[in-house]
């Protein structure tokens, strides 16, 4: 043994050996120090990842909130030029309204119905102004103004009409909406064809079916079209595409937010695409009354006591203030007795007060003329009667 | 806005003018001037239900007998040109009938009447 203990060989193996399980020793707690360093690190990088992720989509949000902010209210500004502008137009054309510059500004406020629309159409998307009050209207009118918001009108046929109104909160999104259906409908379809429109009454309330006969959809673009019609809303102006499809983005806002429905799953008989819009009950009401004039009144001129002149001028007047021309009347013998209805039952009373007013007009025609007294009673009458109706 | 002189329409209207004409143009003067005579036809009773409402009250108002283009349009609250071109289209459909105005007397001609004269003269003169 001491000879091996002599032996330096050992020692410095010794040494070495010591010095390798220091050494190890030594590597493992670095080693196990850098593991630690490289898991914080890692968690560090996570958080950060998570922390930039988190700043990039606040950022993003707010960009798009201001981008949403800025497009509603020069969305607004526009909107309010084009219905200024309309109304100068309304204005023009009641002006020029014999002449030839008519067609020019019909021609105008066409254009500028479509400027508006598409101002509104980006107003929706950014949650802005949808436009000023409308007054309750019928169905067929708020179609017929969506009609108006196209390019291509001319070929839109409305084939059926329902005598039901729209109320006046949902006028405006029911003919925006109504309008990106047709705007779509006339420009995927060739432009000789007609795109139809039928209002039907169903139990849920009311369908328009617009029915085009263009190519269809591709699967794709249904598939986009459902998810922005029913489960997946826009918000913004982003992810519309270059060039932006606002359409069926427009319309699932506006269902959203107005509670009625357009599905266009279906396809046409015309080998199109069918859309349809489902107008609930809360959205619809009574006929709204007519502003137009109403039909000329015949007056039934009852055959009164002192005879016909008087009451025939009587006032009438259209709800403009314009004098009514009064229906010329074939030549009657008792002013007034003509043109009422031929009731199947007059009554005695009734038929002794005719009579007794044709006695009282020849008398009064004798006495206004009497040099013509010889003559017979007919010619005075029937003169009054022209005298009436002038 | 100014100068709207209390024509204040609170918004503008709905449907508008060119969507009731459908787009027409205007119909000839020759054909359908302020002062011709419009009626419905006599045999009007059955009213097709694909008129638009403006073409129906426009058919009620000359359902009362001859009125002239310019008194038509001013029951309506519509520019006359657009009263033009839907009775145009009324005509087309044969719902309405027009008769052109009266005919204004032609002033005779002053120099036919003299050489008559002279010839009168030279003959018994």
């Amino acid at each position: 043994m001491t000879e091996y203990t002599g032996n330096p060989l050992l020692w410095v193996l010794l040494v070495a050996l010591v010095a390798a399980a220091v050494l190890i020793g030594r590597q493992r707690r670095a080693a196990r120090a850098l593991r630690q360093e490289v898991q914080g690190l890692k968690q560090h990088y996570t958080e950060l990842e998570n922390d930039y992720g988190k700043s990039v989509r606040a950022a993003q949000e707010r960009a798009e909130d201001e981008t949403k902010t800025v497009l509603k209210s020069a969305m607004r500004t526009l909107q309010g030029l084009a219905a200024e502008q309309q109304l100068v137009l309304s204005r023009l054309q009641t002006k020029y309204g014999d002449s030839a510059l008519l067609q020019d500004l019909l021609e105008i406020d066409h254009t500028n119905s479509q400027f508006g629309r598409r101002a509104q159409s980006i107003a929706v998307l950014c949650d802005g102004w949808l436009g000023g009050r409308r007054d309750t209207a019928s169905v067929y009118d708020v179609v017929r103004s969506a009609q108006g918001r196209i390019r291509h009108f001319r070929r839109v046929e409305i084939l059926s009409q329902v005598d039901f109104g729209i109320t006046s909160r949902a006028v405006e999104p029911v003919a925006l909406a109504l309008a990106e259906l047709l705007d779509n409908a006339t420009s995927y379809s060739s432009p000789d064809t007609v795109v139809e429109i039928n209002i039907r009454t169903v139990p849920k309330g009311i369908c328009v079916v617009v029915d085009d006969a263009g190519v269809g959809m591709s699967d794709e673009e249904r598939a986009r079209a459902d998810k922005l019609l029913a489960t997946e809303r826009a918000s913004g102006v982003a992810g519309l595409g270059n060039p932006p499809q606002f359409g069926f983005a427009v319309i699932g806002l506006l269902c959203e937010r107005f509670g009625f429905e357009v599905s266009v799953d279906s396809s046409s008989p015309y080998g199109g695409v069918r859309a349809v819009v489902l107008l609930p009950h809360d959205l619809l009401t009574a006929m709204p009354e007519k502003k137009a004039p109403a039909p000329a009144v015949r007056t039934a001129a009852r055959p009164e006591p002192d005879g016909g002149p008087q009451a025939a001028a009587a006032p009438s007047q259209t709800s403009d203030g314009l004098p009514r021309r009064r229906r010329k009347r074939p030549m009657a013998i008792v002013p007034g007795s003509a043109s009422a209805p031929p009731s199947a039952g007059r009554s005695d009373a009734e038929q002794a007060r005719v009579m007794a007013a044709f006695q009282r007009g020849t008398q009064t025609g004798r006495v206004t003329r009497p040099g013509d007294a010889d003559r017979n009673g007919r010619t005075p009458g029937a003169s009054r009667e022209g005298h009436e109706d002038s | 806005m100014t100068g709207h002189d209390g024509w204040e329409p609170e918004a503008p209207e709905l449907v508008r003018p060119y969507v009731i004409t459908k787009g027409r143009g205007l119909p000839d003067e020759e054909h359908l001037s302020l002062i011709t005579l419009v009626t419905a036809s006599a045999e009007d009773t059955r009213r097709p239900a694909r008129l638009s409402p403006e073409e129906q009250s426009l058919l009620d108002l000359c359902s009362a007998g001859y009125l002239s283009v310019a008194e038509i349009a001013g029951h309506t609250h519509f520019p006359l040109g657009v009263v033009r071109i839907l009775l145009a289209s009324l005509k087309e459909g044969g719902h309405i009938m027009t008769r052109p105005p009266v005919a204004r007397a032609r002033p005779a001609d002053k120099e036919i009447l003299e050489e008559v004269l002279n010839g009168l003269r030279a003959k018994f003169g």
